[in-house]
């Protein structure tokens, strides 16, 4: 646990300046997009000319990317994080009020994600027994993972049976299918270690050697999974929120950018880099912790973790 | 190869060879109005039926299917070229081209790809040419997704420089060059098709989301994310033949997906 902490704390520095990097990121994108320095606004007939002096001036303060950094920076000493000009409301505030959303949906959609993906994995990758479900499942899988996660928005929406369910759903359905391959693939591989078939022979149930040989030799790399689904989490959170309609950060971002809304878009640039980014980090950290510290399972965590590195491609895959 | 993979090579094929000339055999072009059979239920005459438009269906969803196929495979040729570039200069330079290029591969994949996907096409012009539109979004693909295979060819090239043959081909006399040419780029190409093959059924995801979104190809060209956004009106239960593409597309992304171990001769996780 300490050397995970340590190793967490080390990327902590990283991930500060991602963070702050990413924030200038998109304030540099958004300088010089096409159109920056227009405001709809100024079509807007019922303004007089003084309103369009004053967008125009706002406009032009926002033209000059040091005095909007400058700006920007002044204001996060007081705790203000900039007044979005789409949304006509303090950026904070809007942060507040969507963030529970989106935490909840994250919640509930990774619990049951993991939930499902772990209750078919195990026995899958317990036994090859159950060939026909092993192969529907991993079939279900192969066509969820092949349908954007917007069009599964459309579809729960559609049906009146599922729009019940609704959000958290969609979030299961587009999570669980990439967790569960990786799960079910480590499992497998934990299972057909040695010491596993030693206690097999010896009679020991089925239940023991899950608790007390498999879950051990593939805790780390399962560690590190749940840290990634996070970040992949909040990746579909957006086509999710934006199409079921849900007041979270995914359609606050959508709006922003659809809306090109600097302060909005610049600080919800940096609070998805930090998150994604302290996911990865946590990710790293149980990955290069766990194989440290564990010396006495060392043939099964190293055959665990070259699995989970062989994964990974699958696993990180950004999920759209 | 296995018979679930000649089978998805097939259907492909099939799927490509049908799109490769749609104006040969669909009923009419993608564009074509026809007023008094708007939304239309389908028919000998429109077998998928017409949109609220009155345009064909079918004939949308194989120019869509066209469209798709051919820019999702370009775009990923460009992120493969991309990677392979920043990867390769990264680790073959070392010192601060490669801490910069790393850097840059990290901050890209901090963030969600596909919040930056969105954030990147917003910022682009919306009012455009559909023409310019298509460019745009597959040209957003390509640039954006090549931090992830960066670092694999990163990570290669890292690994291929301290490998005996590599040393050996130093030790008897060969230059830089020549070591990239005759030794480095033949190991590369299995890493970077495998890259490839991973990229062209995401591109193909993305891009269909975009669309849904509103963000991607503009109408009236057909692509799988406007034909798509057709089950917006939650109508797909009522009209299962809106469901067509959606059985497309899942048949091509698993294809692709099926496609990929014998490729790359990754481990078959299916």
């Amino acid at each position: 646990m300490l050397l995970f902490f340590s190793n967490f704390a080390r990327q902590l520095p990283r991930v500060a300046i991602l963070t702050v990097f990413s924030g200038l990121f998109c304030g540099l994108m958004m300088h010089y997009a096409p159109g920056a320095q227009v405001d709809d606004r100024e079509l807007n007939l019922r303004l007089n000319q003084q309103s369009i002096e004053t967008i125009r001036a706002e406009k032009a303060m926002q033209g000059r990317l040091g005095s909007v950094v400058a700006q920007y920076i002044g204001r996060l000493r007081h705790g203000d994080l900039g007044y979005s000009q789409s949304q006509s409301a303090p950026v904070g505030e809007l942060i507040r009020q969507n963030a529970p959303a989106t935490a909840h949906e994250l919640l509930f959609g990774l619990t049951g994600s993991w939930l499902l993906a772990l209750g078919l994995a195990i026995p899958f990758g317990a036994s090859s027994a159950y060939k026909v479900f092993d192969m529907a499942a991993a079939l279900l899988s192969g066509l969820l993972l092949s349908l954007p996660t917007a069009l599964l928005a459309y579809l729960c929406l559609s049906s009146t049976s599922l729009a019940g369910a609704g959000v958290d759903l969609v979030f299961v359905l587009a999570l669980a299918p990439r967790i569960f391959r990786v799960v079910k693939n480590l499992l497998r591989e934990a299972y057909s270690a040695s010491p596993v078939q030693m206690c097999r022979a010896l009679g020991i149930g089925e239940l023991r050697i899950l608790v007390r040989q498999v879950l051990p030799s593939v805790g780390s790399p399962l560690l590190a999974l749940a840290a990634t689904s996070v970040a992949m989490a909040l990746g579909v959170a957006i086509p999710i929120e934006s199409i079921c309609d849900v007041a979270g950060l995914g359609r606050l971002a959508w709006q922003a950018a659809l809306s090109r809304d600097l302060f909005l878009l610049i600080n919800l640039t940096m609070l998805m880099a930090l998150t994604t980014s302290l996911a990865m980090a946590a990710a790293d950290a149980i990955r290069s912790s766990g194989q440290r510290v564990s010396p006495k399972s060392s043939r099964m965590t190293q055959r665990t973790s070259a699995m989970s590195a062989g994964s990974e491609s699958l696993a990180l895959e950004p999920a759209v | 190869m296995t018979l679930l993979r000649r089978g998805a090579i097939g259907v492909l094929m099939v799927i490509a060879s049908a799109a490769v000339a749609p104006e040969l055999w669909t009923p009419a072009h993608y564009a074509t109005q026809f007023r008094e059979a708007a939304d239309a239920e389908p028919s000998g005459r429109f077998p998928l039926g017409t949109d609220r438009l009155g345009r064909d269906r079918l004939s949308r969803l194989v120019y869509g299917t066209r469209v798709s196929l051919l820019l999702a495979p370009a775009a990923a040729l460009l992120s493969c070229g991309a990677a392979a570039l920043m990867g390769g200069s990264a680790a073959v330079a070392g010192g601060l081209t490669e801490t910069g290029i790393m850097a840059l591969a990290d901050l890209c994949l901090s963030l969600p790809w596909l919040f930056l996907l969105l954030t990147m096409r917003a910022l682009l012009p919306l009012n455009v040419s559909p023409q310019t539109s298509i460019a745009l979004t597959f040209l957003l693909l390509g640039v954006l997704g090549w931090a992830g295979p960066a670092r694999v060819i990163f990570a290669t090239v890292r690994k291929l420089q301290s490998s005996d043959f590599i040393l050996q081909a130093h030790a008897a006399g060969l230059g830089p060059r020549q070591v990239f040419l005759r030794h480095l780029t033949p190991n590369l190409a299995p890493v970077l098709l495998a890259q490839f093959c991973v990229a062209v059924p995401l591109y193909v995801l993305a891009e269909a989301t975009l669309g849904m979104l509103g963000l991607g190809v503009a109408e009236p060209l057909p692509s799988w994310g406007n034909i798509l956004r057709e089950l917006e009106s939650g109508n797909a239960l009522s009209q299962p033949w809106l469901l067509v593409p959606v059985v497309l597309l899942a048949l091509v992304v698993a294809s692709f997906q099926a496609v990929m171990p014998a490729q790359t001769g990754e481990k078959d996780y299916a």
